[in-house]
């Protein structure tokens, strides 16, 4: 009886092992690919790019893992030694994560350079190594409510418009639905990262060039948050939450304001929840005088330093970013912008030019999402102030001190 | 002679053989439930407090060269004191001392409403429940402990819902006084006037009006800062999980209300003590040791309070809903430094295990009376 079980046993994990050794041993390498999961449509695009690579290169086997929640996945990833070997980087992030050597260096690894857009290869430059690609990119502009610009008899925006245009029309289109409800002009969001085009519109700046100083502390930086601050004091802009929304682009879709200040990411949400809304894009205004500045927010496909297959790993991830795989995500008219410049005509064709042209011309001056490791500590202290100055309970002089003062201290560290 | 005696010690050997049998039959089965504790529970909290001692940044692996540095206790210095000193010169910390101490005043705050209020209509309800006179004691046994086995940000998002500047609690309210028209509304989940404050002002008293002793800083905030009580928003997820929470206490005092025999009770109407005086002087101490238990749970539950606050304002509105348990996630994700959630982690725990202390030797002084 015993011996018969302990064949039984024996022959078992004989069939085991050679099954796991005929697994490993199979030709070619096998790459993951990590990101956040987008629309449905996205994730699609997504896939079908990487069936075409997987077609191209037989040998090479990329699984795709798009998580829920992205950012903790991947640091518990990188910090347990296993990372992905191909992975989304906010450019936000990217100093985060150099510094922390988890990055692979793209010097000499990325191909079509010069089909990649200059400004954003310089966001992911860091301390003078390029890291990684971009995928996409969206720029802030203003979208606006062409229905309640009808009824109040204002001109659409356009080019030509600059601050004082947006604050007379904001307060022009403050009112109230038939319902009773509130109705802002514009939603200004608690963010800093809504407010600094104004703060760069009017010249001024966070940190100096090579972030060694912090400027933050200036006349324009008070003239530019006066004038953000002051339209909510005055009553014709406001938070999402004062018009019961979660964000400024869905105050903008329920038609509780007539204006917002979003990115390529509002078309595809708009065009799918909220089909009937018509509306319409153009860039953002500029200072009186003449100061234009935008955000360009943008993921690149990184590729981790501590890799088993990363000659692999650049071959998929110059596809993606490349004209071909560009090109196959153009035509399918997301929101957010291809990488390649070359596809930028597909794609204002596949999304509408009279919605993507005002996004395309602001990623002329369009400044990056991007600050030194640590800096959360900055935009936390700045957001909490600003809500507090919407509710005049501090001054827009002590938000800026404030702000500059921790700013100084996380350089220091 | 010699018989007797090896027959007795042959007894003697077999029953230490057979309790050694037992020791380590008991060890073997308890072995899977203690290594997962020591896998799962004691070895986080081992490393953890050393990540306290560390400027571990969270992403570079923890095992590689180079990956962290050992700081001693300048995580705990920034915390507590505001700065540290590195090679002879000072760094300050003022942002991170700030944030801990608002994190802290706010958490306080939090416990101090939810524990009480908690316990008490867990006790009320459980008594309620418990009365021979109520039909379908089922049902709203159910009722009331449904909202504790729900998940807690299905319960979150829909307060949001409800709490939403137009949203349900803001209407039902106009409808029953009409002068609380739209302009007037609360907005209930961004709104960062603190409880106290509000309540100040209607007597007059406002930050301008009280003499300058409310300005002195006392750990990065000011007198009149710490005076604020809960924020609005504050108010509202302690209102949330109050309504969450009640029904797991409930169950704990209705298993011990069920203990107390009837005859306390019939000897007690007897006597002629009327309803009030029966709970006050027979039920509520007779629950004392519950009371300890549903205290200590709660003041943990809060002091960790992190769901709610995670889905509904992530820290805000200005950071008045930044409890020390968010704190650990921002520090620890938001910002690249989880030496510092670590330590901010470590006196988090010293904090409770405090007060559960404290409880203790209060309860049990007055159960010795």
């Amino acid at each position: 009886m015993r011996k018969a079980h302990l064949l039984t046993l024996v022959v078992l994990a004989a069939l085991l092992v050679s099954g796991a050794s005929a697994t490993l041993a199979r030709q070619g390498a096998e790459i993951t690919l990590m990101g956040w999961s987008s629309s449905t449509e996205e994730n699609d695009a997504l896939m079908a790019q990487v069936d075409a690579f997987m077609a191209a290169n037989p040998d090479i086997t990329v699984n795709v893992n798009l998580v829920p929640s992205f950012d903790e996945t991947i640091q518990a990833a990188f910090a347990s030694g296993d990372p992905p070997n191909v992975f989304y980087v906010d450019s936000s992030k990217l100093p985060d994560w150099a510094d922390a050597g988890v990055l692979a260096s793209g010097e000499g690894m990325i191909e079509n350079l010069d089909d990649h857009y200059p400004s954003l290869l310089e966001a992911f430059t860091y301390n003078d190594t390029l890291y990684c690609p971009p995928k996409d990119s969206s720029i802030m502009a203003l979208q606006y409510n062409k229905a309640m610009f009808d009824a109040a008899g204002i001109a659409y925006p356009d080019d030509t418009w600059t601050w004082d245009d947006l604050r007379a029309a904001a307060e022009a289109l403050t009112g109230e639905t038939a319902d009773g409800q509130k109705v802002l002009g514009l939603v200004t969001p608690p963010n800093i990262e809504r407010w600094l085009p104004f703060l760069y519109q009017a010249g001024g700046s966070v940190l100096s060039e090579d972030w060694t100083e912090v400027t933050l502390d200036s006349d324009e930086a008070r003239e530019a948050l006066d004038f953000y601050v002051g339209m909510v004091v005055d009553g014709f802009a406001g938070p999402p939450s004062m018009v019961d929304a979660g964000w400024g682009g869905e105050a903008f879709a329920q038609g509780r304001v007539a204006m917002a200040m979003e990115g390529n990411w509002v078309i595809s949400y708009l065009r799918e929840q909220f089909p009937d809304l018509e509306w319409g894009n153009a860039v953002l205004p500029m200072h009186p005088d003449g100061g234009r500045a935008s955000m360009v927010f943008t993921v690149c496909y990184g590729v981790a330093a501590d890799n088993d297959n990363p000659d692999e790993s650049w071959q998929l991830v110059n596809f993606l970013t490349g004209p071909d795989g560009s090109a196959m995500v153009a035509q399918e008219g997301f929101g957010v912008i291809p990488p390649a410049m070359s596809a930028a005509e597909t794609w204002l064709e596949a999304i509408g030019p009279e919605i993507g042209q005002a996004f395309l011309d602001g990623a002329e001056y369009a400044h990056k999402w991007q600050f030194p490791v640590g800096f959360q500590e900055v935009f936390d202290t700045f957001n909490a102030d600003l809500q507090l100055a919407f509710d005049e309970q501090v001054l827009v002089e002590d938000v800026i001190i404030n702000a500059a003062g921790v700013a100084e201290e996380v350089l220091a560290r | 002679m010699a018989q007797t005696s090896a027959l007795g010690q042959r007894k003697i050997t077999s029953m230490a053989a057979k309790r050694r049998q037992e020791a380590v039959a008991g060890y073997l089965f308890m072995a899977p439930a203690l290594v997962i504790f020591l896998i799962f529970l004691i070895i986080p909290i081992g490393a953890a407090i050393y990540l306290s001692f560390t400027d571990w940044n969270g992403i570079t692996p923890v095992f590689d060269e180079g990956s962290y540095e050992t700081i001693g206790l300048d995580n705990y210095r920034d915390l507590l004191l505001g700065e540290h000193t590195e090679d002879g010169r000072v760094v300050k910390a003022s942002t991170r001392q700030k944030d801990f101490f608002i994190a802290l005043k706010n958490t306080t705050y939090y416990v101090l409403g939810v524990v009480p209020a908690q316990t008490f209509l867990a006790l009320v309800l459980a008594v309620i429940v418990n009365q021979r006179w109520l039909k379908a004691k089922g049902f709203f046994r159910t009722a009331f402990y449904f909202p504790s086995i729900t998940s807690s940000v299905v319960i979150s998002i829909i307060f949001m819902w409800m709490f939403y500047r137009g949203g349900l609690v803001n209407t039902t309210v106009q409808g029953l006084f009409p002068s609380y028209d739209s302009n007037a509304f609360v907005n209930w989940l961004d709104d960062p006037r603190g409880i106290i404050h509000i309540i100040l002002e209607q007597f007059g008293v406002k930050r301008t009006t009280v003499g300058d002793w409310a300005s002195a800083r006392h750990f990065g905030l000011t007198v009149w800062e710490w005076l604020s009580g809960p924020s609005v928003t504050m108010l509202t997820i302690m209102i949330l999980n109050t309504w969450t929470t009640i029904g797991t206490m409930m169950v704990i005092f209705l298993a011990a209300l069920q203990n107390i025999p009837s005859s306390v009770y019939e000897a007690a109407s007897i006597d002629g003590a009327n309803a009030m005086q029966i709970f006050r002087r027979i039920t509520v101490p007779l629950l004392r040791p519950t009371t300890f238990f549903v205290v200590t749970l709660g003041l943990i539950g809060c002091f960790q309070v992190f769901d709610q606050i995670y889905v509904i304002s992530s820290g805000g509105p200005a950071k008045t809903t930044l409890t020390v348990a968010y704190m650990v996630y921002q520090n620890g994700f938001d910002r690249s430094a989880m030496g510092l959630a670590a330590a901010t982690a470590i006196i988090l725990f010293v904090i409770i295990f405090a007060f559960t202390l404290l409880q203790r030797v209060f309860v049990s002084e007055r159960a010795n009376v």
